[in-house]
């Protein structure tokens, strides 16, 4: 790649440099400013744990918390299984790539339309709107990513160890779960952290389908947010960075071949 | 021979599938999907030419509810959602791309430490985002004192409530969207097709105009299409850093919806705005494949 002019690459570096700052200096300067004993208009004053202390003591928010990760794990849950079980009516000789075009629709509609339909459809089947409402919604978000994702790697598969365990005379359901699923094990892993970290960051679909009952991570930082600046908002972006860095960091270290897109 | 056995084996799956286990083993997702996913969507479509009278009785087939959205203010809405997610989608590909050839091309040994830096934020509640751009964007915040100390200005401005700041925070949510695709059409791209065009006398830009973009078209539209659809829909956005100066569809649907009587209204500005969308859709695609073909001329 020689030919590249020097012009070209400075210009190339420059502009990689500043998207990265472009990323990034919203999030630094809203962590030094968890830190900071006097909240944000005024300026730096001195260091102090208060406001993570205040965040852990906060009652309202590990409840949310707490929604938020049932919703996720259930969700992840319930799409990883349909879409193991839709493999599984694959691997029987079922023919399910036809199938396959009905589950694009949930990534390509935008989610307000998705929302919008759910929570028609509820009102009219009178369903209350709650956690088993939002459970419902995210799992549908998450057949958009788990089938195509699992299906394209169930592909890639060499059929023939598939058929080899079936001649020496193993039932399918035994085949099923001692070859087809270990060689799609790091796949589905990776695809379930997707699906989890997607339901849990989930803002749209849990604003319109959550009802009163029912606070998520989100919707507690929405309210958070409309009622002023405050630090422990800060000390909670922290705490949210460093699991979504743990997440990322194993997502990567999977190396399985999902591709986000 | 081999062709007979895997004939033999499928008969045997076959006969296992139907006698062992009943046929519905792999359709919940599928039953699933079209309770939940398509039955509110028809209902949708439906709702939007039914009248309904007192207590929810039926009244018969209506246009009403589409014509009432006839009207200028609703078109301007549309069209002005229609810009936002044309500006932010070109705008995420004038910074994506020169990020996914680095990525794939130069990064070397720090290309995992980026894709990481790049993937963090999206993995992380997008709320949170949103909110450590108020405390940039604010009369007080970090980029007006900045730029009072350089000098620059010496009265705050107003960044946010602004065209400017949705703009922001469109670019920065959706950019991953564009990257990612582009990137991993990059990343297995035949160097030596570009090594070949220098070596028959292409300066670096005809190897880019002629060989790099035509032929990562299909990741272009990819990653277009994954920012220009949301964001068109995009409701938390501009109601967060927007103010109320401009209204885009996702606010107006919300508004509509979560109205105690007007439901149904909001399902038919729900239909009528996914039309231009569909529409518009159409013709960027056409207008990128276009644009792409008239690169190799």
């Amino acid at each position: 790649m020689k030919p590249i002019t020097a012009l070209a690459r400075t210009a190339n570096l420059t502009l990689v440099a500043s998207t990265y700052l472009f990323l990034y200096v919203p999030l630094i300067v809203l962590l030094v400013f968890s830190f900071n004993s006097t909240p944000f208009p005024a300026p730096w004053t001195s260091f102090t744990w208060r406001w993570y202390h205040e965040l852990f003591s906060s009652g309202p928010l590990w409840e949310a918390f707490r929604n938020s990760l049932i919703i996720a794990l259930s969700s992840t849950f319930i799409s990883i299984t349909a879409g193991a079980l839709l493999i599984f009516y694959a691997t029987q000789g079922g023919r399910i790539g036809k199938a396959l075009v009905l589950f694009y629709g949930n990534l390509i509609i935008p989610e307000v339309v998705l929302a919008v339909s759910l929570l028609g459809f509820f009102s009219l089947a009178s369903i209350p709107l709650g956690l088993a409402t939002l459970i419902l919604a995210h799992t549908l978000l998450g057949l958009g990513f788990v089938i195509p994702l699992i299906y394209a790697r169930f592909q890639e598969l060499d059929h023939r160890l598939h058929e080899a365990s079936l001649v020496l005379g193993a039932t399918p359901l035994q085949t099923f779960f001692k070859v087809t699923l270990p060689l799609l094990r790091p796949t589905m892993i990776t695809t379930a952290l997707l699906v989890f970290i997607i339901s849990f960051d989930d803002f749209v679909l849990s604003y319109f389908c959550a009802g009163s009952s029912a606070q998520t991570l989100s919707l507690y930082i929405l309210s958070m947010l409309r009622s002023g600046i405050s630090p422990i908002v800060n000390a909670l972006t922290a705490i949210l960075l460093i699991l979504s860095s743990a997440l990322v960091l194993i997502f990567f270290s999977l190396r399985s071949r999902t591709k986000l897109f | 021979m081999a062709k007979r056995e895997c004939g033999a084996v499928r008969e045997m799956k076959k006969i296992f599938l139907f006698r062992d286990y009943p046929f519905a083993i792999g359709i919940p997702a599928i039953i699933f999907q079209m309770l939940f996913f398509y039955l509110p969507l028809a209902i949708l479509v439906v709702g939007s030419f039914i009248a309904f009278g007192e207590e929810g009785r039926l009244q018969g087939f209506t246009l009403e509810k589409l014509l009432f959205f006839m009207r200028a203010p609703y078109f301007k809405v549309i069209g002005y959602s229609l810009l936002l997610a044309s500006g932010n989608a070109l705008l995420c590909f004038l910074i994506a791309y020169p990020l996914a050839y680095y990525l794939a091309f130069r990064g070397k040994r720090i290309k995992n430490i980026l894709l990481f830096l790049l993937i963090v934020p999206f993995w992380t509640n997008f709320l949170l985002h949103v909110y450590a751009w108020f405390f940039v964007l604010e009369r007080q915040g970090f980029l007006n004192i900045f730029l009072q100390k350089l000098g620059l200005i010496h009265e705050p401005i107003a960044f946010l409530n602004s065209l400017f700041s949705v703009m922001v925070m469109m670019v920065y949510y959706y950019l991953p969207f564009m990257v990612l695709p582009i990137y991993s059409s990059l990343e297995k791209f035949d160097t030596r097709l570009i090594e070949a065009s220098y070596d028959l006398g292409a300066s670096w830009r005809q190897t880019m105009k002629k060989v790099l973009l035509p032929l990562s078209s299909r990741s272009i539209k990819t990653g277009f299409f994954l920012v220009y659809i949301p964001s068109f829909g995009e409701f938390a956005i501009p109601e967060l850093m927007g103010g109320d100066r401009q209204m885009f569809v996702g606010s107006v649907v919300a508004h509509y919806i979560l109205g105690d009587t007007t439901g149904s209204l909001g399902a038919a500005f729900t239909l009528i705005s996914c039309c231009a969308l569909i529409i518009s859709a159409t013709i960027w695609f056409k207008l990128i494949d276009y644009l792409l073909k008239r690169c190799v001329k």
